[in-house]
Formats: C-alpha cells, sequence, structure tokens
C-alpha cells in the first residue's frame, strides 16, 4: 500500500510541478542500498532497496506551497521476502496564509507534549496573533510493523495544544492527545512543557503527562542545566513514569509500579580538539529493584581531519550487569574520500541465565568508507561482524549509492 | 478581589502582547543545518540550542522536539527524526549501524538481541517509544521456550520443585496428572506467584510482547475463573468507569459479566 501512494504522490509531485509553471523547484535524495545480513531464524538475506527522499518547492510565486516526500521499496533477493514497502510521509505544506496560518495535509509525523503519532490527515497551526499560538492535528493512526503497515480499522488519532510564542527565554504550552482504536478511545492524555532560561547560564525545564483514564501522571521530567560557559553543561533531572496501555488492551486494568530515575551529568568541551562527558544515572523501578548507571566519554580531534569517538558505560543492579562501549575513529583522507571504523565490546552478566553460566562478551567490529564520485553522486560502503555467545561470526554490510538532485 | 484578579490578568495579558509584539522573527535557519554546535554556541547560549544538542541529546531531545511551532524543523527535514522513529535510513553515515534495513541509533550498540534483556531495562517507557507495535517484539519471543528467558518467574516454575527433599521433580510429570495429586487445586501457588507479580509490576510491557492478549493471566486474575485475584491498582474503583466509558468495556468482559 505504502509503495503505491507513495508512486502516486511522485507523478502528482511532478504533475504539480509542471503545471505551476517553471518555478518549482525538486530536490531530494536517492539512495540505493544492497545490504546484507543473517536473519536470525531464516537465514543469510540480501536486499535491493531505494529510499527516496523529495521536497516540492517554491511551486507558488511567494514560495509558501511546498511538497514533501519519504519512502522506501525493498525486494528481497533470495528469501522469499519478496517485496516491501514503507511511506514515512507524504504532505503539502502552506506556510504562513495572511501570515497567520500554516497547513500541512497528508501522512506526517505529527507531535506534542501530550503524545506522538504517523496520520493521515492534517495539521494546522495558528500564530502570529498575540503571545499564543495554537495547533491542532489529526488523522487516521498510521502504525508500522516488520513489514508494512499493521493498524487497525477505526485508528485514529488527534491533538490540541496551546503555546506560548515569541518569547526568546520561555516556552510553555498545554496539549491534549487522543487516539481511537476501532472506534473506541484508546488513549486520552493531557500533557505540559515548559523551559525557561535565567541569567543567560541556567535553564530550568519539565514535562509531565497525564492519562486522563488511568487518573495518574504517566510521565513527569523536571530538571535544569547550568552552563556557565557555552562550551560546559551541568544537568541535573528528575524522571518518572508509570506505564498505561491502551484501554482497549487488558493490560490496562493491571496495577504497575512507579519507576523513577534521578540524572546528574556534565559535558564540557575542552578546546577544538577534546571533549568530554560524564554522568551517572540511579534508577528505582519499585519493590527495591535499584540500578546505578555510570557513563563516560569523549571525542577527540588530534587533527582536523581525524575524529575519535569514546563511549564507556557501567551498569548494575536490578536486571544484571553490563560493562562497555564503543569506539569510533573517522579519518577525512581527502576532500571526496572518508574512512572509518570502530568497535563495541561488552561484558555482560544477567541476573539469570539461560545454561547457568554467569559472564558473556558481545564484540562488533566494522570497517566504512564514503567516496564522493561527483558532486551529487555519492557511494559508502559499512562491513561489521559481530562475536556473540550465540555466534562465533556474524557478518552484516551494505553499498549504497546516493543520487542528490 | 475579583477586580484586583482581573485587572492583574489585564496587565499580564498586556505584558505578553507587547513582549510577543516586538520580538524578533526567526530566521530561516536551514542554511545552518549543518554547522558544528560551537558555531551555534556562539549565537543562541542563551536559547539553550547548544544545550539541546549535548551528548545527551538522544534521551533529552524529547522536550525539545515537542515544542508547538515545528521547532526542528527549523534545521531539519522530518527524515532526520523518522530515520530513528521509523526506521528509515537514508542519510546513513557509515558510522551508523542497521538492523536489517532499518536504521539502527546508537543506544543499540554491539549485538543488540545479546544486551537488551539488561539494557531495556533502563526506562522500559523508552522501548515502547519506537517499538509500539508488540508484534517487533513477539516475533523473537515468541519462539522462545518459557523457561529460556531471563525472568525469575519463568525460570522457577513447578518443574522445577522437588516433591520432597529426596523426592523426583515435578518435570517427571505431565500436566494431565495434577490433579491427581491436587485434586480441585490450582497449581501456579508456589515461589512463582510472588515472583511474577514483583516482576510484572516493574515492567508490565515485557509481559505484553509474549501474552499480546493476556490469556496467560486471566487463568488466575479472571473474576470468572480460577483463583480470581484481583489485578487491579489501589485507585481502581474510582477509575473502572473511564475505562468502562472509553473502551466500551472492551477490556472489562474479557474477566467480568457485568460491568
Amino acid at each position: 500500500m505504502g509503495i503505491k501512494w507513495f508512486t502516486h504522490i511522485l507523478l502528482l509531485a511532478g504533475v504539480v510541478s509542471a503545471s505551476t509553471g517553471f518555478a518549482a523547484q525538486i530536490n531530494g535524495r536517492s539512495s540505493t542500498q544492497l545490504i546484507w545480513f543473517n536473519d536470525y531464524y531464516s537465514g543469510r538475506q540480501v536486499e535491493l532497496v531505494e529510499y527516496l527522499r523529495l521536497s516540492v518547492t517554491k511551486i507558488d510565486e511567494a514560495g509558501k506551497f511546498s511538497l514533501y516526500g519519504y519512502g522506501r521499496g525493498s525486494q528481497d533477493l533470495n528469501n522469499g521476502d519478496g517485496l516491501n514497502g514503507r511511506l514515512y510521509y507524504l504532505y503539502a505544506d502552506y506556510r504562513g496564509l495572511f501570515d497567520k496560518v500554516d497547513f500541512r495535509l497528508g501522512r506526517q509525523f505529527v507531535n506534542n507534549s501530550a503524545g506522538t503519532a504517523l496520520v493521515d490527515g492534517g495539521q494546522i497551526d495558528l500564530r502570529n496573533i498575540g503571545p499564543i499560538g495554537f495547533n491542532v492535528f489529526g488523522g487516521r493512526d498510521v502504525v508500522f510493523g516488520i513489514n508494512g503497515e499493521a493498524g487497525h480499522s477505526g485508528n485514529y488519532a488527534m491533538g490540541l495544544s496551546a503555546y506560548l510564542s515569541g518569547f526568546r527565554n520561555t516556552d510553555l504550552d498545554v496539549s491534549w492527545f487522543r487516539k481511537w482504536d476501532d472506534g473506541d478511545v484508546s488513549r486520552d492524555i493531557l500533557g505540559a512543557s515548559f523551559k525557561q532560561y535565567l541569567f543567560n547560564r541556567l535553564k530550568l525545564y519539565g514535562n509531565a503527562r497525564y492519562d486522563v483514564t488511568a487518573e495518574v501522571f504517566n510521565e513527569v521530567l523536571g530538571g535544569v542545566k547550568y552552563f556557565p560557559m557555552a562550551n560546559l553543561i551541568f544537568t541535573g533531572e528528575w524522571y518518572q513514569s508509570y506505564p498505561t496501555f491502551d484501554t482497549t488492551s487488558i493490560y490496562s486494568v493491571f496495577a504497575v509500579n512507579r519507576y523513577q530515575e534521578g540524572v546528574f551529568r556534565v559535558d564540557y568541551t575542552i578546546n577544538d580538539m577534546i571533549a568530554v562527558n560524564a554522568g551517572y544515572s540511579r534508577q528505582d523501578y519499585g519493590d527495591d529493584g535499584i540500578a546505578n548507571v555510570y557513563e563516560l566519554g569523549c571525542r577527540l580531534h588530534p587533527i582536523s581531519s581525524v575524529e575519535i569517538g569514546l563511549a564507556y558505560d557501567k551498569r548494575n543492579g536490578y536486571g544484571g550487569k553490563l560493562d562497555g562501549g564503543q569506539l569510533d575513529v573517522a579519518w577525512d583522507v581527502t576532500k571526496g574520500l572518508q574512512l572509518s571504523g570502530g568497535l563495541t565490546y561488552d561484558v555482560y552478566q544477567r541476573d539469570f541465565y539461560l545454561d547457568g553460566s554467569s559472564r558473556e562478551t558481545a564484540q562488533k567490529y566494522w570497517l566504512g568508507g564514503k567516496y564522493k564520485l561527483a558532486r551529487n553522486l555519492q557511494a559508502s560502503l559499512r562491513v561489521e561482524d559481530a562475536i556473540t555467545a550465540r555466534d562465533e561470526s556474524d557478518i552484516n554490510g551494505r553499498f549504497v549509492l546516493d543520487y542528490d538532485f | 478581589m475579583r477586580k484586583w484578579l482581573m485587572f492583574t490578568m489585564l496587565l499580564a495579558m498586556a505584558a505578553l502582547y507587547s513582549r510577543q509584539a516586538t520580538a524578533e522573527r526567526k530566521e530561516n535557519h536551514k542554511d545552518y543545518a549543518s554547522s558544528s554546535i560551537a558555531e551555534c554556541s556562539s549565537c543562541h547560549k542563551g536559547e539553550g540550542v547548544a544545550p539541546n544538542h549535548d551528548s545527551d541529546w538522544v534521551r533529552g531531545h524529547r522536550l525539545v522536539a515537542q515544542k508547538p511551532g515545528r521547532n526542528c524543523n527549523d534545521c531539519h527535514d522530518q527524515a532526520f527524526c523518522l530515520d530513528c522513529h521509523t526506521g528509515g535510513g537514508i542519510d546513513t553515515s557509515p558510522s551508523n549501524q542497521t538492523f536489517r534495513r532499518d536504521y539502527k541509533p546508537k543506544s543499540h550498540r554491539s549485538d543488540f538481541l545479546e544486551i537488551h534483556p539488561i539494557k531495556a531495562m533502563d526506562n522500559p517507557q523508552s522501548c515502547t517509544r519506537c517499538h509500539s507495535e508488540q508484534k517487533f517484539c513477539i516475533e523473537c519471543h515468541e519462539r522462545f521456550r518459557a523457561n529460556d528467558l531471563q525472568f525469575q518467574s519463568h525460570r522457577r516454575q513447578f518443574s522445577d520443585i522437588q516433591l520432597s527433599n529426596v523426592g523426583p521433580k515435578h518435570e517427571g510429570f505431565s500436566a494431565t496428572q495434577c490433579q491427581s495429586c491436587h485434586p480441585g487445586g490450582m497449581l501456579p501457588t508456589h515461589k512463582w506467584s510472588a515472583d511474577h507479580a514483583v516482576e510484572a509490576r516493574r515492567n508490565l510491557q515485557a509481559c505484553q510482547t509474549c501474552h499480546s492478549e493476556g490469556d496467560v493471566c486471566m487463568r488466575c486474575h479472571s473474576a470468572r475463573t480460577g483463583l480470581k485475584v484481583s489485578p487491579h491498582p489501589r485507585n481502581w474503583d474510582s477509575v473502572k468507569g473511564n475505562y468502562r466509558d472509553k473502551s466500551n468495556g472492551r477490556s472489562c468482559v474479557k474477566c467480568h459479566d457485568h460491568f
């Protein structure tokens, strides 16, 4: 279905751009990819995938009307999975009607502080009418499964928000989000978020979602960022969630624990060559389930053409222990050629393990390269090998040819 | 008192409006989309552009992204969001991983099949933001035997329990033989019961992965049959009407004759 839609709209875009004169500008990227991997159950799989993203702008004289699309089609070459497609978005966008109204119509990603959805529908933004702006969206709720769409009949989503507009240091909004499943209301959420900058070095922020059906706050976030300099950021956060489910799911009637998390982090860009970060999180799952997570990372530029990234974290507590991280290196050999590589290494110990053994490792090594064949044509290759308790070697890869137009 | 309140509100509205009226219009930022964070900081330190794009961006970007007025859209195409959120990959650089044909965020480092039972514990909500469709999890999980999974409750089933200190384990018996020793009894009343309750309360979404319709739960938690153990939260009396009205009683009738 996704492929049909995408093809139709591509044709429509061509017609629109042709029919509205010669001003329309079409830009985008075609990415043709050959990927190969081991499906855990079906064995070796090779696929040919075509991604297409395009934008048609300046359709009208004022440049307010545009079309945007993004989708993919894939053909399995050896395992019988056949042809698959996915349309991510395809919408017409009109900005600045009377300098006050923006419209979007078509498949699009929509979100407000109460919820998120991919809809086949519309979105209207009313702005420049004073200190408060309004946003409304709604349409058919699009749900993707592994292969194609997995929505049910009667899946709809809609949202409303009112927000402060035009304030340099303050953001505040309140919103409402509702979903339907087969005509019944499956989600009903109120949301709010705010952000306030103070003294040019402090940021306070928060977000809350209230499940109207369960009458609980299912997510609350409060945080503060202190940045005495633009290159040094201290973060302190508290977050809690209380899982809620669609009203149409039997799980919506079950008691659950509140999850809480406290976070402290620091990010420091020391100079053009070194940036470091460190963090600590304490997680509380209720019923005495506690875990601690420690993180360290850095990004290095020993010379301008080389970038090295290192990340390490250590977790212990409820669920098990995990100790590991990753390294990646990118080298711009010439203006058109980049070589890169990296590895991940994890040592873990689950609370309970299949065969009674307690300590395992998971490793992954990868090499890649990117070469600019022309100003608008680029080829890249990535090959990776994973070594785990399950596989001595699991080689995956992809070859990509990107054409920008 | 009311007059003062009205006066204060009018004053606040006027102040808000004058600030909005004098605020600078936002510049089109598309041209700066590929700028380094340091370059962004030089202009926007006070607006928090840099603090929004620090090393913790993956965890913290939700608040920025949900700001009305299409905040992200100032610099990014919608493809930038959807590459992670629904698994695209058109701008994938060699350093990005992919899972089959889908883009894979950096949180899924190493071989995620191996480490996700631990990694997925960190903020259980974060998994369902991308993997809202349970089939994603079920495709793998339903192929495991329950005893092969990590959960304590699934590792300690009646089959592990010995009849006595020296007796055989229950695994030597089939399900059809239960009633000969436990006439009229409901069986899952051993240590398993306590463990499964704790695990379910901590991460009920994990249960839904394999028991999508909750049938196994209802063997004991139905109001009609079995042990008839109530699974409801403490505030159930005040909210049950909400569920009944909104879902048209779809969930209620799974366990109750009347609602």
